[in-house]
């Protein structure tokens, strides 16, 4: 069955009404939680990990995906009306996208923002279609020290390249692989790094670290700095959500370059969204017949760089369901749930998980035009969410990730443990140590040490299994070059 | 707190992370690769990523967010904190004896207090209603186990 037929019958699944209805309820929420500063798609997908045990695997990853997409769409609406980008890679959104709304085009800049997100969110779906089924035929020649070796070159990547700074982003990630590791050995039944303790033996979970890490930390720094006691300046909502005809000529342009920026960084191991969006942002700048416009609030920067981030969240998914690699915190959560129901990820996903995985891939383009309808005609909405006290938000925030992590397992131990993981959280986000690296790592921590010790019993025991295998041995080099090359070249250049 | 003070967490956090893995025990079956060797790497890298910041923060090549422009903690931070973390000390020390609803109120009041919100009526009702939303969402539709929502079983 080739992909275009595999595709349809994801179609057909995606398109029974209770799935379809899991995907609407995954694009608001997505939407809503995007809009929301504090809260972001990782923290919500993984507060939603408990319902794993009552919902089926595919209605679950199509409200996932649908909160992935939404979030990437919501986002825009905080950079623009509120010039507080609630994630990093939306960051480029607001330096034109609120001047712009200073200069009364905020419906503009949100239309041009959610078409544009529509339009690369689709291109890049296109391309995952496409792209997934090759990727998957090369990995199925993988061994496990091939495995290992990718792993490695993702967790350098992930912690070592993204960040500002090499060394506190590898002791994010060598602390989420110490936490990783806790927990009974599955191979000999040994409880390791767990203080004896019952409630550490199934290991740390990856809802209570990630929830701890983002919302708790989150508002424990907040809340010591004294700074969110009252509502940001929420800009009115101004301006025709239409677009004129120059507002179209100016963006069309500015949405393919931005989705064919996006979707290929963000499907590397280092991609990310927010090279993507700079990139975007300086091209538009370059191209544009309007560049003194740049810093006043110019249409193509709101443009191109929105359609690069949800090009790019379309982007972060292949590796992911093509390698079983999560290559940012809410893909390192995505692989929890797959984990959560059973599933093995990798290029086996495919074939074993195929109805999954098309129905998942059929439901981002279904996601795509919800989230079009749904994110311009609710823009009132979004706006009063906006306007929600600080002290209200950050209070039913902590009580729902409370409630998500005591409902997991009704266990007081791992409340406790939010609570802890809030306090590293809190001492990450005031020194600038990033958060992803820690979870990856905590997700990757026993599924490296597996494949490293599959390949070493397949090779006897023998080490230069991973460098003699010429696969291994290049994944292997990319990660050596991914740590020397970086430093060596702001040397070189200093 | 400065970057100084991380560094010797981290040595903490090390010690304790070899500490621990100190009690693992080796393998009954000869095996290729035990339960012991992966853990030791990890260790030794934070323990060598723990040294490396150490060096760096005492050279003052490490930073603190809150002294950049505008993101100093105003005065009350440590008040402020400690309101949080007492909002999730009474979730913990309440919820088996009192149920999900009164506990997660008193939670919410915690953490509304350290965003300056006082502690009043107002905020207690405000936090009754979102505990009591929740509680239904997640274990009356959604069909999660957060336990009874009042000290008498409901």
């Amino acid at each position: 069955m080739n992909a275009f037929d595999a595709l349809l019958g994801g179609f057909a699944n995606a398109l029974q009404p209770a799935t379809l209805m899991w995907g609407f309820v995954g694009c608001f929420v997505g939407t809503l939680v995007g809009v929301l500063p504090g809260i972001g798609p990782a923290l919500t997908i993984a507060l939603l990990l408990p319902l794993t045990y009552h919902v089926p695997a595919t209605s679950m990853f199509v409200m996932f995906a649908g909160i992935y997409y939404g979030a990437a769409y919501g986002g825009s609406t905080t950079s623009i009306l509120l010039n507080t980008p609630g994630e990093s890679a939306a960051v480029v959104t607001s330096l034109e996208g609120n001047k712009m709304a200073r200069r009364g085009r905020a419906g503009q800049a949100l239309a041009t923002a959610a078409i544009g997100s529509f339009v690369a969110g689709t291109i890049g779906t296109l391309a995952l279609t496409f792209v997934a089924p090759w990727v998957v035929e090369a990995a199925l020649a993988f061994g496990p020290a091939e495995y290992f070796s990718l792993m490695v070159l993702s967790l350098v990547a992930v912690s070592a390249v993204l960040g500002n700074s090499m060394l506190r982003g590898v002791i994010s990630l060598a602390a989420g692989l110490l936490f990783g590791l806790v927990g009974v050995d599955l191979q000999t039944g040994q409880p390791r790094l767990t203080f004896g303790r019952a409630e550490l033996l199934d290991g740390i979970e990856v809802t209570v670290a990630a929830v701890g890490l983002f919302a708790v930390g989150e508002a424990l720094y907040l809340a010591w700095q004294g700074r969110e006691a009252k509502s940001a300046e929420v800009m009115k909502m101004s301006g025709s959500l239409w677009l004129s005809k120059s507002d179209w000529a100016r963006s069309w342009k500015a949405w393919l370059r931005g989705a064919l920026y996006g979707f290929p960084i963000g499907a590397m191991p280092a991609g990310g969204a927010e090279l993507p969006t700079l990139l975007s942002y300086y091209t538009e700048k370059k191209l544009s017949r309007h560049p003194e416009e740049f810093g006043h609030g110019a249409i193509e920067g709101v443009a191109g760089p929105e359609a690069a981030n949800n090009a790019a969240a379309a982007g972060v998914l292949m590796p992911l369901l093509t390698l079983g690699i999560p290559t940012s915190a809410t893909a390192a959560i995505m692989l929890s749930a797959f984990e959560g129901y059973g599933i093995q990820t990798g290029p086996q996903l495919f074939t074993a998980q195929g109805s999954l995985v098309w129905t998942l891939i059929a439901s981002l383009y279904i996601g795509n035009v919800i989230l079009l309808i749904l994110n311009l005609p609710l823009v009132g909405l979004w706006v009063k969410l906006l306007k929600i006290p600080p002290p209200w938000l950050y209070a039913g925030i902590i009580v729902i990730s409370t409630a998500g992590v005591y409902g997991a397992g009704n266990s007081v131990f791992n409340v406790g443990l939010l609570f802890v993981f809030g306090l590293i959280g809190f001492v990450m986000r005031r020194f600038d140590f990033p958060a992803a690296p820690l979870i990856v790592g905590l997700i990757l921590a026993p599924m490296a040490e597996q494949s490293m010790r599959q390949a070493l019993t397949i090779s006897m025991g023998d080490w230069s299994t991973f460098v003699t295998r010429p696969l291994s041995a290049s994944l292997l080099l990319i990660a050596v070059l991914l740590l020397i090359v970086p430093p060596l070249w702001r040397r070189v250049r200093g | 707190m400065t970057p100084r003070h991380v560094a010797l967490l981290m040595a903490a956090l090390a010690a304790i992370a070899f500490w621990q893995w100190t009690l693992i025990p080796e393998p009954v079956m000869q095996q290729a690769v035990g339960p012991r060797l992966f853990p030791a790497l990890v260790v030794a890298a934070l323990a060598l990523v723990a040294v490396l910041y150490g060096l760096s923060a005492w050279r003052g090549r490490q930073i603190d967010l809150s002294h950049e422009d505008g993101q100093s903690a105003l005065p009350g931070a440590q008040g402020r904190l400690l309101s949080v973390l007492g909002g999730g000390l009474a979730f913990m020390l309440l919820v088996v004896p009192l149920g999900f609803v009164i506990p997660a109120t008193l939670c919410g009041m915690g953490v509304a207090r350290g965003f300056d919100a006082p502690l009043g009526w107002r905020s207690a009702l405000i936090n009754l209603l979102v505990a009591a939303a929740f509680w239904t969402l997640f274990a009356q539709i959604l069909g999660v186990g957060l336990g009874p929502a009042l000290p008498w079983g409901i």
